[in-house]
């Protein structure tokens, strides 16, 4: 008997196997891309994800704003205009009808930033003990701004990769309430990527871009090396991560490559429009930086050149992190 | 950004200086999970002159609970109407049958707590329900353990209980050092034990053993220093207990920690995971503690039982075997489908040694 575990959720290697075997039920009739959000006919891209968060309000934001940004943050990576949301909302019964409107508030606001509307919509109402509070679903579907549609098969041999900012803010943060770490400065970087992603469409030499979400950084890249036919390499010191985010990860036994982003991407730009997308980057997120390249050596594996200068492997996250002993 | 060419050149400069000392082939063990780990994860082991080999020891917690503990934790875990709480390294280490976290998917009560207070709450919240909480690690989670049982005592709590699986290293570092198989020219020490238990519980060592010590930090460049000072060491014949983590180990240890230990338990002989019972490596609760002790309060039996079939765990801990040199390395045991826990444990050798380089060795 094979049982659903927390692990399955993580975004990792597991979270990867469950999918594929859905997707195999579904056969010819499903698509397999792997990629952020799907791109179907006549330039419309289109994504669904579903959120769950605890606890529902954290410095930096809330589950109504996670809900948006998270789903058009899907867009924004495959250089997807968001316009139209769905949004599903399960309620478990005896929620504060204050709580919920708040946050449909925050939800709402980053959907007006981003000029995008809600058309439509469902709610249900759980017996109290069969669901946290709330959970919520969010459709997002937009139009296509790209020519060479941002995706892993894009990825070239001597590609730069860049993060838009620093990383593992949301998955330390969250850890740390988890798991009753007080750390006042921490702050989830939760944000809409699409003010960023929008001036790169029209930058041909953008490749590939991704959120770095469940699993982070680590498994994003993991998920680039093995999915096409290329290596990656990258450097430690030249990765933005905030020194909070280091003592929260080193104090549970975490690797801040795998702690989650909200907010922060990874791109993989051709050499010849570095220049081009750095500038254009820095003026909307002023911590980006290239943090490595994609290489023609060691196909499927992503090497990490340490702060000391040895090399190690980065692996995607297996299970559920749990903190360690000492 | 300063600090950028700067960490590399002091990497750069012990690694010179480890050349130096390493006139011929040295083999140093790193007695700790933690160092273990930061190793792989720095990737320390490629700036090593050709000389040096570093072998990892047993000294990740999770690793050395005996197959027999683990399937005790897991048996008591599974009773109605009772909460078990676990540090989060546990939930996956797996037992004869199946793991706490399988026990969780199936409706068992295990909760993932990050401290020991964090059980004696639940129990304070949950008075109508038995609350166990599965105590392993060394000499750095012991203290808090039995501060938490004089609390629990203080407080009159009724429902609370410990499965106490703590255990000693300088025991087994002694059956290391008696090993006639084991060639080790020096060990780097565990800071975090040392922190509580001081540096003379390691005098043995050099004395009647003639192996080299060094007590080091955590962060890439305090281990590199250690092992300079291990090969130093050795190259000068001067085998001896050098403290170098002056900013978190004083010489003598936390009396008070160490007082928390005496007061509340006492040494027993524990069955370490393939290393069988070594005398003196564990602590049991003293008899005036036994009703906070979950082996009596539920009359447990804590069994010997064999490991699975072509587990090496013992060899591997005991630094006779690489990872990879386990037959099951990678083939029966990965971290999604672990035979033994330290392919589980965050700070396991094999975990470490999979996550870390085995892409690579592939």
């Amino acid at each position: 008997m094979m049982f659903i575990e927390l692990g399955h959720g993580s975004g990792g290697r597991p979270t990867q196997q469950l999918i594929k075997e859905i997707l195999n039920i579904y056969g010819n009739q499903s698509n397999k891309d792997m990629e952020d959000c799907a791109l179907i006919e006549n330039g419309i891209g289109v994504t669904i994800d579903g959120f769950t968060v605890s606890p529902r309000f954290f410095p930096g934001g809330d589950i109504g704003k996670l809900a948006i940004c998270g789903s058009t943050n899907d867009l924004a990576v495959r250089g997807v205009k968001p316009l139209y949301l769905a949004m599903g909302i399960l309620i478990e019964e005896g929620l504060l009808k204050e709580e919920l409107l708040k946050v449909i508030e925050s939800a709402y606001r980053v959907s007006r930033d981003l000029d995008v509307k809600l058309v439509a919509g469902d709610t249900k109402v759980l017996p109290r003990g069969q669901a946290d509070g709330m959970y919520i679903t969010c459709c997002a579907l937009g139009e296509v701004l790209t020519d060479n549609h941002w995706g892993i098969k894009n990825l070239y041999p001597g590609d730069y990769l860049i993060v838009t900012g620093p990383i593992g803010q949301h998955g330390a943060l969250i850890s740390a309430l988890h798991y009753g770490l007080e750390v006042d400065e921490l702050i989830s970087d939760c944000k809409p990527l699409w003010p960023l992603m929008e001036p790169l469409t029209s930058i041909p030499g953008v490749k590939c871009a991704r959120d770095c979400t469940r699993g982070g950084l680590g498994t994003v890249l993991c998920e680039w090396a093995e999915g096409s036919n290329i290596g990656i390499e990258i450097e430690e010191e030249l990765i933005p991560v905030n020194s909070e985010v280091v003592s929260v990860a080193d104090v549970l036994g975490f690797d801040v490559l795998h702690l989650a982003c909200e907010g922060t991407a990874v791109l993989a730009v051709d050499p010849d429009y570095l220049r081009e997308v750095l500038s254009s980057l820095k003026k909307v997120a002023p911590h980006c930086s290239v943090i490595g390249k994609v290489t023609e050596d060691h196909v499927g594996i992503v090497g990490l050149k340490t702060k000391i200068g040895g090399m190690r492997v980065i692996d995607m996250l297996v299970g559920e992190m749990v903190p360690r002993i000492c | 950004m300063q600090e950028k060419g700067n960490l590399r050149d002091k990497a750069e400069l012990l690694q010179r200086a480890l050349g130096f000392f390493a006139k011929e082939p040295m083999t140093f063990m790193e007695v700790c999970g933690t160092h273990t780990v930061a190793i792989y994860r720095s990737g320390l082991r490629s700036l090593l002159p050709k000389n040096i080999s570093l072998v990892s020891g047993p000294g990740c917690p999770v690793c050395v609970t005996d197959q027999g503990e683990v399937d005790a934790a897991i048996k008591l875990a599974e009773k109605k109407g009772l909460i078990f709480a676990t540090y989060g390294d546990m939930m996956r280490v797996p037992g004869t049958k199946g793991s706490l976290r399988n026990l969780r998917t199936q409706g068992a009560d295990v909760r993932v707590v990050r401290s020991c207070d964090e059980a004696l709450d639940l129990a304070l919240k949950n008075p109508t329900k038995e609350v166990v909480f599965l105590g392993v690690g060394f000499e750095t989670t012991a203290p808090s353990t039995a501060a938490i049982i004089l609390e629990a005592e203080e407080k009159k709590v009724r429902n609370f209980s410990v499965l106490c699986f703590h255990k000693l290293v300088p025991p087994a570092l002694r059956l290391l050092a008696e090993s006639r198989e084991l060639k080790v020219d020096g060990f780097l020490l565990p800071g975090h034990v040392t922190v509580v238990i001081g540096v003379k519980p390691y005098e043995f060592l050099p004395r009647d053993f003639n192996i080299s010590c060094t007590i080091a930090g955590f962060e890439p460049l305090d281990i590199m220093e250690g092992l300079v000072e291990l090969a130093r060491q050795v190259h000068d014949k001067d085998p001896k207990v050098s403290l170098l983590y002056a900013r978190a180990v004083r010489p003598e240890g936390n009396t008070r920690a160490k007082k928390f230990i005496r007061r509340v338990f006492d040494e027993a002989d524990a069955r370490w995971r393939g290393l069988g019972k070594i005398k003196n490596s564990g602590l049991r609760l003293k008899p005036e503690f036994a009703c906070f002790d979950a082996i009596t309060r539920f009359d447990l039996d804590i069994k010997e039982v064999p490991l699975p079939s072509g587990c090496k765990c013992g060899e591997v801990l005991m630094g006779k075997l690489r990872p990879e040199e386990c037959p099951l390395f990678s083939i029966r045991c990965t971290p999604d489908d672990p035979v033994g826990p330290c392919m589980v444990s965050s700070e396991g050798n094999c975990a470490a040694c999979y996550k870390y380089s085995y892409k690579v060795m592939r």
